[in-house]
């Protein structure tokens, strides 16, 4: 199938075009700069046109989504949708089902999105929900940061097997990269404890997250993964925690990049607003965001997204199992949990965001002002680190409140937020606003760039097919007026159009077709003999202290079908 | 006024949902509309004219003006009142599953027993069953911790199980009897319970009031009591006698009020 | 017990399958296969080496429906799957049952025809551990994969459950026994602790037998909350067991390491049902203000927990699904088998893979003898004999392959290890095939 799409007004910050009027033209699958007469015409005059959009990191598969919907049925309830001739019934609003997820973010003129947390004994299990998630590719990032064998080889100081580990799990899990989550606290926290910041160890294992982190950043690079360490620091959530952010940031910070990968970073920092607090209780905590944007506007080897609060009811899930029981210390709302043999723990809790809440408040301060204050929008990514900030279905509000100064100190002022967002943070003395072509950036180009996807985010000749046109025309409409704050929303939650691979999945905000979601994952070549002596090595302590045979453990073929393949090279 | 008389004809073992039939919906429905309607059963719709005899008289402005009159057995006719907020539904027989579920107001009123589920997550509104009500009257929605927030459940026979799970406001009188775990999560709101009750009201609750003036069979541990009070006034009800006063649940460091009739529970003195 | 000679007659070894009886899923099976046939397993418990070999007894092989008579005949497959597909097609308020002895894949195709036709699917759980499923809704769920147990409990209670009987390679495999990273010497480094009225099997190898009296578990867990928080009790026994048992082990439960609670249908189904385990959930949250605590359902069937998983990522709700008005609707006692079944709402009921026939209460059982019911199953069993259709499917684990969730929700593939028999079709076959015909008779009626 052929499409021209014409006379849109194009945003594609990769190739440097800003706001042209231009046809885009489309080509099995993907994009290109010629297509013929059969070629169908959609006219999206003076009509905002993107790539579509790439998530670098959510929560949308897997075992504690699962256990989310399993023990939430009032919010499976709160997004109930009935089925059509085309889709079939949605539920849930912070966790939605499967097809929910799909739709929803399809429906957004979403393409790529990131599954950031595949815990490798259940990866089956996120895989298996991929399958039944539609309309967009999933790239799967396996946790690594409190994994036995980790521990093990950081505390021998065996890079070259660490490496090997590393890309023969990736193989075992189906995943695209590596995560790593609150370093020896999870760990930690199968003893009930937790660790506190980068140079405190875990328990019996005597490694720290600091020397994680370190480890496992240098044999990213040595095998060249498409995208940097994905971490996750310590302290998450706790007053004060800015230090042991930078300080995370820091400890990779002469690690060479390697030459072979496309992104600019070495270290993604993920949902940076949760590790960006100043004071040392809640009692006076204020926001740490200008000491961490200023680290991050000095050091060009780190991105983030920002994981912002939305102000809804949500479910926090997280790795960071620790974090989840103070936080149900705090709440007493119903708290799950779930620890995984040595891997990794995870908890969840229902929470609340309120406007009239001053942590809230604070915490939504705080994220605006690393969107505001970290200068290179190619650094810093839009997230709420969904369902943890809020749903990812609030994009286009979040998308709002960048570009406009005056709704943002419409909030502060009609007193719709809470008084610490400026008595604690410098949010009301920020007045930059998001052009269409940094929101581009942040949730396009950039995402892409930093998960090192050459074909997605962009409308390049040879990129994916994957665009979204968006019922506005930037040329006539002032979306930095706040008034036209929920326009913006609106707008953008429902796609006029959104192509995947270069077939129309979305027209008008209703979904027309359904397509299957591919499964992306990184095989690293180059490094068989290393892996070979790797897995004779840990296969002793594998078969006796995990329940589950190393033969029952891989992620077979066709749990990844259909899958994109990403061959390296380790051997370059 | 507009009444609104729907007899029963034919009773189907498959349950009719009601939902959409409140005063809300249907004060400006002549009997024309209700002959054209079609009740969902099962997977799918069918006349309603199918199981009911159908008589429209007078007019209404809105939901307040209408009364809607169910005649006969409704015991499978589920959802009566669902989400009402004004005018008034009598059913002279019983009521099947749901009936004044998520009601905001106006009033409902069975002359018969009702199944499970009667004003689950009531926020407002009157509900007065002259029969029994079955497990999870005035509760909440499954995994949700918030339940009824307001409006008043008056039932003049016995409770089942778990009365009133995660109440968080309103009020609820039951006349007889109530099975285990009345006011089990509660956190705010007032519970009457005229009879006897087997085993441990209140569990895990966190706050909120529960008046037992019949005898009670086992209270649990997590109680404290707080002495014996003559006449006492509670949450601005006068109770007449002797009531012995309980702090709990304090294994969820509960601070709710458990009130128990100091003669028929004289074991307890 | 008679002493049996080690089997040396076999073909091949098909190793590391998995176990297609209780929820441990225990995936280190051997089976020796001769001619098509598994001869022997190693590794597993009587329980599962009795399914895996000696399941030719009484197996369904052929379709059959019921004649005018009354009596099942064998049919073509055609035959059989029209008929059924007839039935589905008409049925105002289906309802599919089962499900929790087959794989996920076939789930997939049963919740596109239940979501096609607008029916009710429910699984296994709503007669076992589905109050665990509410409490767990109601309050939280801090649980753990079973390898955590192994490696690092030093505390382990079972209550309401004898796995010595019906999870039987439990203790051995993963909480008691085994040696695990933190705990080298097994059993010795273990305190086994088993909370039940009976003195089961379990009860009398554990270190401490807590004997509360039948529905006495609510006040139980009550008790040691409140001691937990520092309240002396007021009474001198509790649930027939003397105060100061309970202090000295709500004592001795603070200061473990990392402490396990397995918990099963002896504490979901008495008196207060869910509240029995809401309350265990609660004291296990509780004690983790001091140390480590978890706690885990001992599932039955090895994919109950799988159907569970399944529709919560699928349809966000557990078990208990109606589809009836065209979206997903999850109410207890509303949308759940049993009590369709004694309101005599369902028209025609689908049972794969479960035996209702032998497990359902008497009320239910008797409207199920009213309506048309179509089995899908592998063994001759109650359900057939109300059964109008039945049709044979195939052995997950043995003869066909399927994913399945264990107790603690680690997905295991099941491979095969032999060929089903000829005339027998995958489950998954059948319902997708039930599904394509029920589709072309409704799309004939439009």
């Amino acid at each position: 199938m052929e499409y021209i799409l014409k006379n849109g007004i194009v945003y594609d910050p990769t190739n440097n075009v800003n706001g042209d009027k231009k046809d885009v033209m489309i080509k099995d699958g993907k994009i290109v700069d010629n297509v013929s007469s059969d070629a169908k015409v959609l006219d999206v005059t003076d009509k905002l046109v993107m790539a579509a959009g790439v998530d670098v990191h959510s929560h949308i598969a897997g075992p504690k989504l699962c256990l989310g919907r399993l023990y939430r049925p009032e919010d499976s309830r709160a997004g109930v949708v009935a089925k059509t001739d085309i889709t079939r019934a949605e539920t849930g609003f912070s966790i939605p089902s499967c097809s929910a997820t799909g739709y929803r973010y399809s429906r957004m003129g979403y393409g790529t999105v990131t599954e950031a947390a595949v815990p490798p004994l259940e990866a089956k299990h996120t895989h298996e929900e991929i399958m039944a998630i539609p309309n967009i590719d999933v790239s799967p990032l396996a946790l690594f940061g409190n994994n036995w064998f980790v521990l093990q080889f950081v505390k021998e100081n065996d890079l070259e097997g660490l490496a090997a580990f590393v890309s023969s799990w990736l193989k075992i899990s189906r995943c695209y990269g590596m995560k790593v989550v609150n370093p020896c606290g999870s760990e930690a926290w199968g003893w009930g404890q937790n660790v506190h910041g980068i140079d405190d160890p875990a328990p019996y294992w005597g490694v720290t997250g600091g020397e994680v982190v370190r480890a496992l950043t240098k044999v990213n690079e040595m095998l060249g993964l498409p995208h940097s360490m994905h971490v996750h620091p310590n302290d998450l959530g706790h007053p004060g925690n800015y230090p042991t952010t930078i300080a995370t940031l820091d400890v990779v910070k002469d690690i060479e990049k390697n030459p072979n990968v496309l992104r600019d970073q070495t270290i993604h920092c993920t949902h940076l607003q949760f590790h960006s607090y100043g004071g040392t209780s809640w009692r006076d905590a204020k926001s740490g965001a200008e000491p961490v944007a200023d680290y991050i506007n000095k050091n060009k080897h780190v991105t983030c997204d920002v994981g912002q609060v939305t102000f809804d009811e949500t479910t926090t899930m997280t790795a960071d199992a620790p974090m989840e029981y103070d936080l149900y210390k705090l709440t007493g709302l119903k708290w799950a949990n779930k620890d995984i043999e040595l891997e990794t723990a995870s908890g969840l809790i229902p929470v609340i965001y309120s406007p009239k809440s001053p942590v809230s408040t604070l915490q939504w301060a705080i994220g605006l002002e690393l969107f505001l204050l970290i200068k290179d929008p190619w650094q810093v990514v839009l997230t709420t680190d969904s369902p943890n900030a809020g749903p990812f279905i609030r994009y286009p509000r979040i998308i709002s409140w960048l570009m406009s100064s005056d709704r943002r100190t419409e909030m502060i002022e009609n007193k719709e937020v809470h008084n610490w967002a400026s008595k604690r943070t410098s949010l009301p003395t920020l007045d930059r606003v998001y052009d269409w072509n940094d929101i581009a950036i942040t949730t396009r180009s950039a995402p892409a760039k930093i998960l090192g996807l050459e074909k997605r985010g962009h409308l390049g000749i040879g990129a994916n097919a994957d665009v979204a046109v968006y019922d506005i025309e930037p040329e006539n409409f002032d979306a930095t007026k706040a008034s036209n704050a929920a326009v913006v929303e609106d707008v953008l939650t429902r796609a006029a159009y959104t192509i995947k691979d270069g077939e129309v999945v979305v027209k008008d905000g209703k979904i027309v077709k359904i397509v299957p979601s591919r499964h992306m994952w990184t095989n690293v070549t180059g490094f068989e003999q290393q892996e070979k002596k790797v897995l004779e090595d840990i296969m002793p302590m594998f078969n006796r202290y995990y329940t589950v045979k190393f033969e029952n453990y891989k992620v077979f073929d066709h749990y990844i079908d259909p899958a994109i393949e990403f061959t390296i090279d380790a051997s370059k | 006024m507009k009444t609104i008389t729907l007899t029963l004809k034919k009773f189907s073992s498959i349950a009719l949902e009601f939902e959409e039939l409140i005063p809300d919906t249907v004060y400006n429905w002549n009997k024309e509309d209700f002959e054209n309607y079609q009740v969902p059963v099962g997977n799918s719709r069918f006349p309603l004219t199918n199981y009911f005899d159908i008589e429209v008289e007078g007019d209404a402005e809105g939901p307040e003006d209408v009364k809607m009159i169910l005649e006969g057995d409704m015991g499978r006719v589920k959802y009566i009142g669902y989400r009402m907020t004004d005018g008034e539904i009598i059913v002279n027989g019983d009521a099947d599953l749901q009936a004044g579920a998520e009601m905001i107001g106006g009033s409902l009123k069975i002359n018969g027993n009702a199944e499970s589920y009667v004003g689950r997550e009531m926020r407002g509104g009157n509900i007065e069953v002259m029969g029994n009500v079955k497990e999870y009257c005035g509760t909440s929605y499954i995994g949700e911790w918030r339940g009824m927030s307001g409006g008043v459940i008056k039932v003049h026979g016995n409770a089942g199980k778990q009365l009133a799970d995660c109440m968080s406001g309103g009020e609820i009188y039951i006349g007889g009897n109530c099975d285990i775990l009345a006011g089990i999560h509660m956190t705010k709101g007032y519970i009457e319970i005229g009879g006897d009750v087997t085993r441990w009201p209140g569990g895990q609750m966190k706050n909120g009031t529960i008046v037992i003036k019949g005898k009670l069979s086992y209270l649990l541990e997590g109680f404290d009591p707080e002495g014996v009070f003559v006449d006492p006034e509670v949450d601005g009800k006068q109770l007449a006698g002797k009531y012995i006063k309980y702090k709990g649940d304090v294994g969820v460091n509960g601070k709710g009020s458990l009130w128990l009739d100091a003669e028929k529970n004289r074991n307890l003195l | 017990m008679v002493y049996e000679e080690p089997v040396t007659d076999y073909d091949h070894i098909v190793e590391n399958c998995t176990c297609a009886f209780c929820g441990s899923n225990c995936d280190d099976l051997d089976y020796l296969v001769k001619g098509n046939h598994v001869v022997a397993v190693r590794h597993a418990c009587r329980l599962g080496a009795s399914k895996i070999m000696e399941d030719e007894d009484q197996r369904l092989k052929v379709p059959m429906m019921r004649d005018e008579n009354g009596e099942l005949q064998e049919v073509d497959w055609d035959t059989a799957l029209d008929a059924a597909a007839e039935l589905i097609a008409n049925a105002v308020r289906p309802l599919f049952y089962g499900w929790s002895e087959t794989s996920i894949e076939c789930m997939k195709k049963g919740l596109e025809l239940t979501e096609y036709v607008g029916a009710v699917i429910d699984n296994q759980a709503t007669i076992c551990h589905g109050p665990t499923v509410q409490a767990v809704q109601n309050v939280g769920y801090p649980l753990m994969s079973l390898g955590e147990v192994k490696n690092r409990a030093d505390m382990v209670v079972y209550t309401g459950s004898n796995p010595m009987n019906a999870h039987p390679r439990h203790l051995a495999r993963y909480s008691v026994f085994p040696r695990g990273w933190f705990r080298q010497r097994g059993r010795f480094d273990r305190t086994l602790v088993t909370w039940d009225p009976k003195f089961s099997d379990t009860a009398k190898m554990s270190d401490i037998w807590v004997p509360f009296e039948e529905n006495g578990d609510y006040a139980f867990c009550n008790a040691i909350r409140a001691v937990l928080k520092g309240k002396e009790l007021k009474e001198d026994v509790i649930s027939g067991i003397p105060k100061q048992d309970i202090i000295d082990l709500t004592e001795a439960m603070k200061n473990v390491e990392f402490g396990a609670l397995f918990f099963g249908l002896g504490l979901t189904h008495t008196l207060s049902k869910q509240r029995n385990i809401d309350i265990a959930i609660g004291l296990v949250q509780d004690l983790n203000a001091y140390t480590k605590w978890v706690l885990l359902p001992m599932r039955g069937h090895f994919n109950v927990n799988g159907f569970n998983i399944f529709m919560a990522y699928q349809m966000g709700f557990p078990y208990g699904v109606d589809f009836c008005r065209g979206y997903p609707r999850y109410m207890i006692g509303e949308t759940t088998t049993v009590d369709l079944l004694n309101r005599e709402e369902p028209d025609v009921f689908m049972v794969i893979a479960a035996d209702p026939g032998a497990h359902f209460p008497g009320g239910a059982n008797m409207h199920l003898a009213n309506i048309p019911v179509i089995q899908i199953d592998i063994h001759w069993g109650p359900s057939t004999e109300l059964a109008d259709i039945v049709l044979p499917g195939t052995f997950i684990g043995v003869e066909t392959a399927g994913t399945s969730y264990r107790m603690d929700s680690v997905p295991i593939h099941m491979k095969s290890a032999i060929n089903p028999p000829e005339t027998c079709r995958e489950d998954e076959w059948i319902v997708n095939e039930l599904y394509e015909r029920v589709k072309k008779i409704k799309e004939e009626a439009k």
